[in-house]
């Protein structure tokens, strides 16, 4: 058993869960208050990650290299949705000349 | 003879494919022949059957196509039955359909879209045929739904008609809480049969001892099926609206096949109904309630339609006390009869309509007696029929009624009575009001009055016929003459007619008659006085001189008329009509509109388009399940 | 398996074509792929393969659903290919269409969750691009936004969902969890129920389930028609595959737990998607509400995991998505004109008589009247709520569907009211017809033989 997995163990999962839960709390609240739309994009990405964090812990917990994996399929999948996620948004700037998030409230009723 | 059962729904079904799709590719002259002859080789086919239904008492044919489809322990079969009931069903929806069929011929002859009229005409044909040929409970609800469809796309044929989206509303709300009463009585029946095929719930029914709860719920929840689409209290108003469609379709639809679906349906399961306790009583008075309150406001309308209208609701009540007291036969009887005579006012009344152009209201018509004479006899037969009087068609069957109810209840049999009397009253009173007296139309409508086409007149004169005729199928016991209909109908209610042997002497019988006569002829000719004889100057017919002499104290009876009867009937048809159909009818239909808008409303100020009121509600609902879930 | 692999090499050809410039052979070649696709999804039948060390089980739910999505996803194809053709980006559009498929067959054929994950993102990054696809306008821009906003963030609360899931077991294997959740069923810890119900709400999200349903009607809208349909048809039966998967495969055996979830989801569901519908006056955004209150209905034999569950969600998809189809033929040819108003039908029943006949029975089957596949679909969903016992919420069901066959009818009404100040002219691609047609008869015969599917799983 490596020594980083030692040091990762060490710590009781309790405390990985709460982090991460409070990680994904914060994503939660930046992604409802806040109206600019590149940062409503970040705390999802916060979100993301504060998924991997407790599946990385999980990981270690289980001794199981299963959930580091995942964590991968997550970044990559990420990185995809960012990336298609900007191009929207650069497309939305063109046509708006804004990225406000409430701006964008044509479609209703 | 199983071999023929298909070709009965198929022929107007292609009838309404060659119409539907070649619309107006198809020379005028021939859609209308080849939907009149779609539903003519129905209706020989019909007969065919009911003749070889004659031999044998327990004979009935079942022909299975597929299974429709197969759950669990659930088979249903896509076949049909005919037995003996189902026999005068086709008889009545093809041959009067066949009959106005034709009339639609001349009737609609300018119309534009006249071909997609004897598609829609087909189309309910057809599944009318359905509804009364299916061998189960759910192939009877396609049926179901199908001319409930159908009616509402021949409602709302003239488009022009502004008060058609009100109309077709109302008819969808009430006709759709009648058929949640269906779906759920079918469910119920299927969980406590464990079937929905007649033969297997109706024999399983059989060992059912009198009385079980789940009975009378199953028949409450159908009965609530019936309401809506045979137009009952509280659901009943949507008819008188209905007539919004041109007039061959009412007489078709909504007088004489399409209303009488909650009678063949309640007839079809008299096995539940008789075994279950309160749900006949119900159904009794509910019948009763609408026979009297739709004949009150009968009196005090003046479009010619809306007339015939009240009355068919009023009959149809009839119909229902009929069944409520157990009397099966008796009220397909009068559903037979009431399908000659309804029908036949119905096609008078477009006949008259046509000659009107397009006038409805008797108020503007009067006289035209002279100018339209087929039109004028075979109405005043229609009227005859309609007020029950010997030896018209109306007669034998409301008689029946009358001492079927007499022998259960004399206080029930005294409403129905004053129900038949207000009968004769408003239909004398539109017969006079229309024909008779001077006329009060235009001048351009006095010089275009004329008799209509012989392919309006034919059906009118056959249809008058059936309905002076028609009643010797059904005669009373006390002639001694067979009573042919109840007599080839009593397999269908065998079960039923052990649990009903109430009688009454022939004595009372002959009392009850000659009374309800008296009275009937009483209140004509009340309503004679009232409107041919004061209204008409001058006094044209040497009769009337002669009648009225006999009265000294004419003035003095007109009175208490006036006061006695005439004001209070006024009154009450003026609240009925006020608060029942306005108020409560009128309420519970807009509220229900209004209940869902409101809450249409409500969820739509979260759907503001703002994506973080959307994310923001979608956390709520995250919390509020884990709330549910974590702390409750 | 080789269901995946024909459809994804539909995309790498498209956009291999656009490379050649060669686009001309997208139409043929998709139509070829997806034949195959259909082809190795039958021959897959009874097979019960598991491919990737377990990571993709192709067992008869599987195939069935596959073939069911590769169907719709021919007829979709055929209706969607005029409109691909004139736009900019035919091979992108094409490429992007078959890879969200690919992603859609993942969903119904996954057995580890990390395959559920990846199937999911296949499907809806490929979406968000599509919904998008308009570049120069802005709804269109505002719905592929709104979409992946919120897709991404009912990403994030699925995958908070599986993590915890994975803390409590310690594996992704659907078997293995459910083995895991049969032998420690008296003592599961807060953290895997709370792990079940995250999932569920991820999952309600795509299935546009109330009150996760918020975007459905504004992206329905502002997207592309064609992918409308794409979106509202071959996605929820994607999704509603996954949902059943998970559900029959992984927890089982907690069925008690999660039945009030999805009962309460159905009733809103329901609800919301039916009142709102009546409320309407675009056609593709009450198509948009009607799916909603489909998704409520398809919920319904979730509630009990029996042997009827998965041939009655199958039926329902089948009946719902081949209607839908059908009529969003009609919404695409209205988008060319510009006008998506109901009322904007007036006078269709006089230029297109036997169309507008074909429509109404569509629409009357997505109203549920019998004996119309969609009848079918509702009784057996009916049906099998009602032998698990609930009743109640069997009427609410039926009270539900009974408001919508109102607004059904109404656009039907507007169909055959006479026409307005304004004449719109429809013109049908034939195309449109072929698929209109295929629609048409399909649901005819769902409808008298739906032993078809039935009989099957």
């Amino acid at each position: 058993m490596s020594l980083s997995l030692q040091i990762l163990q060490h710590v009781p999962v309790n405390n990985y869960v709460l982090l991460a839960a409070m990680l994904f709390c914060i994503g939660v609240f930046g992604v409802l208050f806040r109206r600019n739309t590149i940062i409503v994009l970040m705390c999802v990405e916060l979100m993301l990650n504060a998924v991997n964090l407790l599946m990385v812990a999980f990981s270690a917990m289980h001794n199981d290299p299963g959930g580091q994996i995942f964590v991968f399929f997550i970044m990559a999948v990420a990185a995809a949705e960012v990336s298609v996620g900007l191009a929207i948004m650069v497309l939305i700037y063109r046509n708006s000349g804004s990225v406000d998030i409430d701006l964008l409230n044509k479609l209703k009723g | 003879m199983e071999s023929l059962l298909w070709i009965i729904p198929v022929l107007p079904f292609i009838g309404f494919l060659i119409n539907g799709i070649f619309g107006n590719k198809v020379p005028r002259s021939l859609s209308g022949i080849i939907a009149s002859v779609a539903v003519l080789g129905g209706f020989i086919v019909s007969l065919l059957l009911f003749i070889s239904l004659l031999g044998d008492e327990n004979l009935s044919f079942t022909s299975k196509y597929f299974t429709w489809f197969h759950v669990g322990d659930l088979k249903l079969d896509m076949a049909f039955m005919v037995d003996r009931l189902t026999s005068v069903m086709l008889l009545v929806i093809t041959g009067v359909g066949f009959l106005i069929h034709v009339y639609s011929i001349g009737y609609m002859h300018d119309d534009k879209d006249y071909s997609r009229f004897f598609a829609y005409l087909n189309l309910f044909v057809f599944f009318m045929l359905l509804l009364v040929m299916g061998s189960n409970y759910v192939l009877m609800f396609v049926g179901w739904e199908g001319v409930g469809l159908c009616s509402y796309l021949l409602i709302g044929f003239w488009f022009t008609n502004n008060n058609f989206n009100d109309a077709a509303k109302k008819a969808f709300i009430m006709n759709r809480i009648g058929d949640l009463g269906f779906l759920l009585g079918m469910f119920l029946i299927y969980q406590t049969f464990g079937s929905l095929n007649f033969d297997e719930v109706h024999s399983n029914a059989m060992t059912y001892a009198y009385g079980q709860p789940v009975l009378t719920t199953i028949t409450l929840l159908l009965f609530v099926g019936a309401m809506g689409k045979s137009a009952q209290i509280p659901l009943f108003t949507w008819l008188p609206d209905a007539m919004a469609g041109p007039t061959p379709v009412s007489a078709l639809i909504h007088a004489a096949t399409m209303v009488t679906a909650g009678i063949y349906m309640i007839v079809r399961a008299n096995v539940l109904f008789t075994l279950s306790v309160f749900t006949p009583e119900f159904i009794a008075v509910i019948g009763l309630l609408t026979a009297l309150l739709a004949a009150f406001i009968g009196l005090k309308q003046n479009d010619i339609k809306k007339v015939l209208a009240y009355s068919t609701v009023s009959q149809l009540g009839f119909m229902f006390v009929a069944l409520g007291v157990g009397a099966y036969t008796t009220a397909l009887f009068h559903v037979v009869t009431h399908a000659f005579f309804k029908g036949l006012l119905f096609l008078c009344a477009g006949s008259v309509i046509h000659a009107m152009g397009g006038e409805q209201d008797i108020r503007k018509m009067g006289g035209l007696s002279a100018k339209l004479p087929v039109t004028h006899l075979t109405f005043l037969i229609g009227t005859l029929a309609i007020a029950g009087l010997p030896p018209f068609a109306g007669f034998f069957s409301k008689d029946e009624i009358l001492v079927k109810v007499f022998a259960s209840s004399p206080w029930m049999y005294g409403a129905l009575a004053l129900a038949s009397v207000l009968t004769a009253i408003y239909m004398f009173r539109l017969y006079f009001v229309t024909f008779k007296g001077q006329f009060r139309g235009s001048h351009h409508q006095e010089e275009h009055l004329h008799e209509s086409p012989p392919s309006m007149t034919f059906p009118l004169i056959v249809l008058a016929i059936l309905s002076a005729l028609g009643g010797f199928i059904g005669i009373p016991e006390i002639f001694h003459a067979p009573n042919l209909i109840s007599e080839y109908l009593a397999p269908v209610t065998h079960f039923s007619s052990s649990y009903s042997a109430r009688a009454v002497s022939h004595e009372t019988e002959i009392i009850l008659l000659v009374s309800t006569l008296l009275f009937l002829l009483v209140a004509i000719w009340f309503v004679y006085n009232k409107y041919v004889k004061r209204q008409a100057i001058p006094e044209p017919d040497e009769d009337i001189a002669g009648f009225g002499k006999t009265l000294a104290g004419k003035f003095y009876v007109d009175e208490i008329y006036t006061y006695l009867i005439e004001k209070p009937l006024n009154a009450i048809s003026g609240l009925g009509y006020k608060f029942i159909e306005t108020g409560l009818i009128k309420g519970v239909v807009d509220g229900t509109a209004q209940v869902v808008g409101a809450l249409g409303l409500g969820i739509r100020t979260i759907q503001t388009g703002k994506t973080g009121t959307y994310l923001f509600a979608m956390v709520i609902a995250l919390i509020a399940f884990m709330v549910i879930k974590f702390m409750i | 398996m080789n269901t995946l692999i024909a459809i994804a090499g539909i995309g790498i050809v498209a956009m291999i074509a656009d490379i050649l410039r060669i686009r001309k052979i997208i139409f043929p070649v998709a139509m070829a792929g997806l034949a195959i696709a259909a082809f190795t999804a039958v021959s897959d039948w009874n097979t019960n393969t598991r491919y990737f060390n377990d990571m993709m089980f192709f067992d008869n739910y599987a195939a069935a659903f596959s073939l069911l999505i590769v169907v719709i996803a021919i007829i979709w194809f055929v209706m969607a290919v005029p409109d691909l053709k004139t736009g900019n980006h035919y091979s992108d559009k094409s490429a992007l269409v078959a890879f969200s498929l690919a992603g859609s067959v993942v969903m119904v054929s996954f057995s580890n969750l990390a395959m559920l994950f990846l199937g999911i993102e296949i499907l809806s990054v490929s979406l968000y691009v599509l919904a998008a696809s308009n570049k120069n306008n802005l709804l269109s821009n505002e719905a592929g936004f709104k979409y992946f906003i919120m897709g991404a963030f009912a990403t994030g609360i699925f995958l908070f969902g599986v993590a915890l899931i994975y803390g409590a077991c310690g594996t992704f294997n659907l078997q293995e969890i459910n083995a895991f959740v049969a032998t420690n069923k008296s003592d599961l810890s807060g953290q895997m129920y709370t792990g079940v119900l995250l999932m569920i709400i991820g999952l309600s999200f795509k299935i546009a389930a109330a009150p996760f349903h918020f975007w459905a009607p504004d992206v329905y809208e502002g997207s592309p028609t064609t992918i409308t349909a794409f979106m509202s048809t071959i996605v929820k039966v994607a999704a509603f595959g996954a949902l059943y998967r998970l559900m029959a495969g992984c927890f089982s055996q907690i069925n008690e737990w999660w039945t009030t979830v999805f009962i309460i989801l159905s009733v809103v569901s329901m609800l919301v998607g039916n009142i709102m519908a009546t409320r309407q006056s675009s056609f593709k955004r009450l198509l948009a509400f009607s799916s909603i209150s489909h998704a409520g209905y398809m919920l319904l034999p979730l509630l009990t995991l029996s042997d009827l569950t998965g041939t009655s969600l199958l039926l329902y998809g089948a009946a719902y998505a081949f209607a839908s189809i059908g009529i969003f033929s009609l919404v695409s040819v209205m988008s060319e004109n510009d006008d998506e108003s109901i009322d904007s039908l007036n006078g269709f029943a006089k230029s297109h008589p036997i169309k507008a006949i074909l429509f109404s029975v569509l629409l009357l089957s997505l109203a549920g009247i019998p004996p119309l596949a969609g009848f079918m679909g509702k009784y057996y969903a009916f049906y099998a709520a009602l032998k698990s016992g609930n009743t109640s919420i069997v009427l609410i069901a039926i009270i539900s569907s009974l408001i919508g066959v109102y607004y059904y009818l109404q656009v039907i009404i507007a169909m055959y009211k006479p026409t307005g100040h304004t004449s719109a002219s429809f013109r049908f691609t034939i195309y449109q017809n072929i698929v209109l047609w295929t629609c048409f008869l399909i649901t005819l015969i769902l409808g008298i033989f739906p032993q078809l599917i039935i009989g099957w799983l």
